[in-house]
């Protein structure tokens, strides 16, 4: 069980300040334990913030976020996050990289090995597990990323436009190999793009924001069936889905 | 999975512009230290050369076997060399220590960085009068000196590294479930050792200015002291042939350095 509840959620930066900004405003949302779960809208619109207050970096300046019914707090493993920029730590390798959450918690060598092993391999960089990621490209960087908080076996999994960077190939990919992870542990997700099409194609639910201050404007339920396939993408359902929510962005 | 996605960088570089760049770079080194030595020989082979100001190659090598057929220049090595590693030794760690706690926890830099800020300004040389005064001419107070000069350059490179920690790792580090210790010591100082590593080349080359300027005023023994002691009686080839090899310690030992720190920072962009 983890689901997420957002309770009329406000946040303000700078507050007392001589300009105090409202990014977020008056926020309500349930997502449901193990349900993949997109939230679009323009940049700037409060997307990260949001991610990162349910992750516990900081606390909302009014309303609250409870998993499981406990108020969410300051930062804890289970819930994880793959964060905008690269996070990937440079002065450790792949593997060390991957390893470094258990090793956090004094995993032995041998616990360590073997979720290297697995991780690894499920993120598709087997070969790579001695290289710098210096040596990797923005697109294996990001496997190492999500690979390193699959590794670290959260309850909710928080990703704030990993695909972002990368070109439409790799994309693609990455996305299919995400749902395909994700099916295989149904982990509570929270993904964040501004890419209509990748929203539709991975998530069960999308919410979509609109901007200053961020509100829920819209919550789309995706009934497309899975195991979600590239071949979809030009479905007259699927098209159907992002010619409507293309509109309510455009406003 | 194609590899076309990556290639380390030592395969996409031209193999053989990089060596040609390499060899070119050295010929053109060697050329202007060849250019110097000859101009140097050049002049002190004019006939109105006075000997006494610029003493020949053949003098000042000849200094250099004197010196070491009797002794003094070993021993004089040895006493500066074991001042510089104490001095450096010394003073970088408290640097590490104390920079590392002033750069990370605000309660440190709170506390700290005023006196930090307000003492930074003042030349370590300057000191010297007053630990003459405290502590006499000793050994003592010649490492305290080098170890103050130490201290202040890499302390600052330090609280810079760490205060340039991209948040970025921290979150990361956080959300998956460090405890701030755990931050601190897994990414806070990996993070920051770029700037260490520069922090502690700078006061390598600050060890030696600091030890030539301490045992010039208060030494028996050492390269500053045979220096002086050239002035003195005007072995104007015995001064000639110890500030080569003050260079050639300095750049050896600044050489090993970058050794050292070319292997601490294989996983950085940024390494030489
Ligand atoms: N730490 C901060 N302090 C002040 N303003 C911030 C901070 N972080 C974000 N903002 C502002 O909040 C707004 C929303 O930012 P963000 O959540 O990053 O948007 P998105 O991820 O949807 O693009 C932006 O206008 C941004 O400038
Ligand atoms: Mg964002």
């Amino acid at each position: 069980m983890s689901e997420i509840v957002v309770d009329n959620l406000t946040h303000t930066f700078g507050k007392g300040s001589a300009s105090p900004l409202t990014v977020l405003d008056g926020i309500n949302l349930k997502l449901e334990s193990g349900s993949f779960n997109a939230i679009v809208g323009t940049s700037g619109c409060g997307k990260s913030t949001l991610l990162k207050m349910m992750a516990g970096l900081f606390d909302p300046s009014d309303g609250q976020m409870t998993l499981d019914g406990e108020v969410i707090q300051g930062t804890d493993r289970r819930r994880g996050m793959v964060f905008q920029q690269d996070a990937v730590f440079p002065w450790m390798t792949v593997a060390r990289n991957v390893s470094y959450g258990p090793r956090l918690r004094g995993a032995s060598r041998a616990e360590q090995a073997e979720i290297e092993e697995k991780w690894i391999r499920m993120v598709g960089l087997t070969g790579f597990e001695d290289r710098w990621p210096r040596e990797l490209s923005g697109g294996m960087r990001k496997r190492v990323d999500i690979g390193r908080v699959y590794a670290n076996d959260p309850d909710v999994l928080l990703m704030d436009e990993p695909f972002g960077a990368l070109d439409a190939q790799t994309k693609e990919r990455m996305q299919s190999d995400l749902l395909e992870t994700w099916s295989a542990t149904r982990k509570t997700v929270v993904f964040v793009t501004h890419d209509l099409e990748e929203a539709i194609f991975l998530a069960d639910k999308i919410i979509v924001m609109s901007a200053r201050p961020g509100r829920v404007h819209h919550i789309e339920e995706v009934s497309l069936p899975r195991p979600r396939t590239n071949d979809m993408r030009l479905t007259d359902d699927f098209l159907a889905i992002k010619r409507r929510l293309w509109a309510m962005l455009e406003h | 999975m194609d590899k076309t996605e990556t290639l380390p960088r030592d395969t996409i570089m031209p193999l053989r512009g990089l060596k040609n760049r390499l060899s070119g770079r050295l010929v053109l080194g060697a050329a202007s230290v060849a250019t110097v030595i000859l101009a140097y020989v050049w002049i002190t082979n004019l006939p109105n050369n006075n000997p006494a100001l610029l003493p020949p190659i053949r003098d000042i090598v000849g200094a250099f076997f004197t010196n070491v057929a009797s002794g003094n220049l070993a021993t004089a090595l040895g006493a500066s060399l074991f001042r510089v590693i104490m001095g450096f030794f010394i003073g970088t760690s408290l640097a590490v220590l104390i920079g590392c706690l002033i750069g990370w926890y605000k309660v440190a830099e709170y506390l700290f960085d005023p006196l930090i800020e307000a003492v930074r300004p003042i030349p370590p040389l300057a000191y010297i009068p007053i630990i003459i005064i405290w502590f006499g001419i000793g050994e003592f107070s010649r490492i305290l000196i080098i170890t103050i000069a130490c201290f202040m350059v890499c302390v600052v490179n330090v609280i810079a590294g760490m205060k340039n920690v991209p948040q970025v790792y921290v979150d990361a580090a956080s959300t998956m479930g460090a405890t701030r210790l755990q931050v601190f010591r897994t990414v806070a100082v990996p993070a920051a050792t770029p700037f260490i590593i520069t922090g502690y080349r700078i006061a390598l080359g600050a060890a030696w200015t600091t030890l030539v300027a301490s045992e010039l005023i208060a030494a028996q023994n050492g390269l500053g002291f045979l220096l002086q002691e050239g002035r003195r009686y005007f072995l104007t080839d015995q001064v000639m042939m110890i500030i080569v090899i003050i260079g050639a310690c300095a750049f050896l030992m600044d050489r090993a350095f970058r050794k050292i720190q070319a292997r601490l920072m294989v996983w950085s962009e940024a390494r030489e």
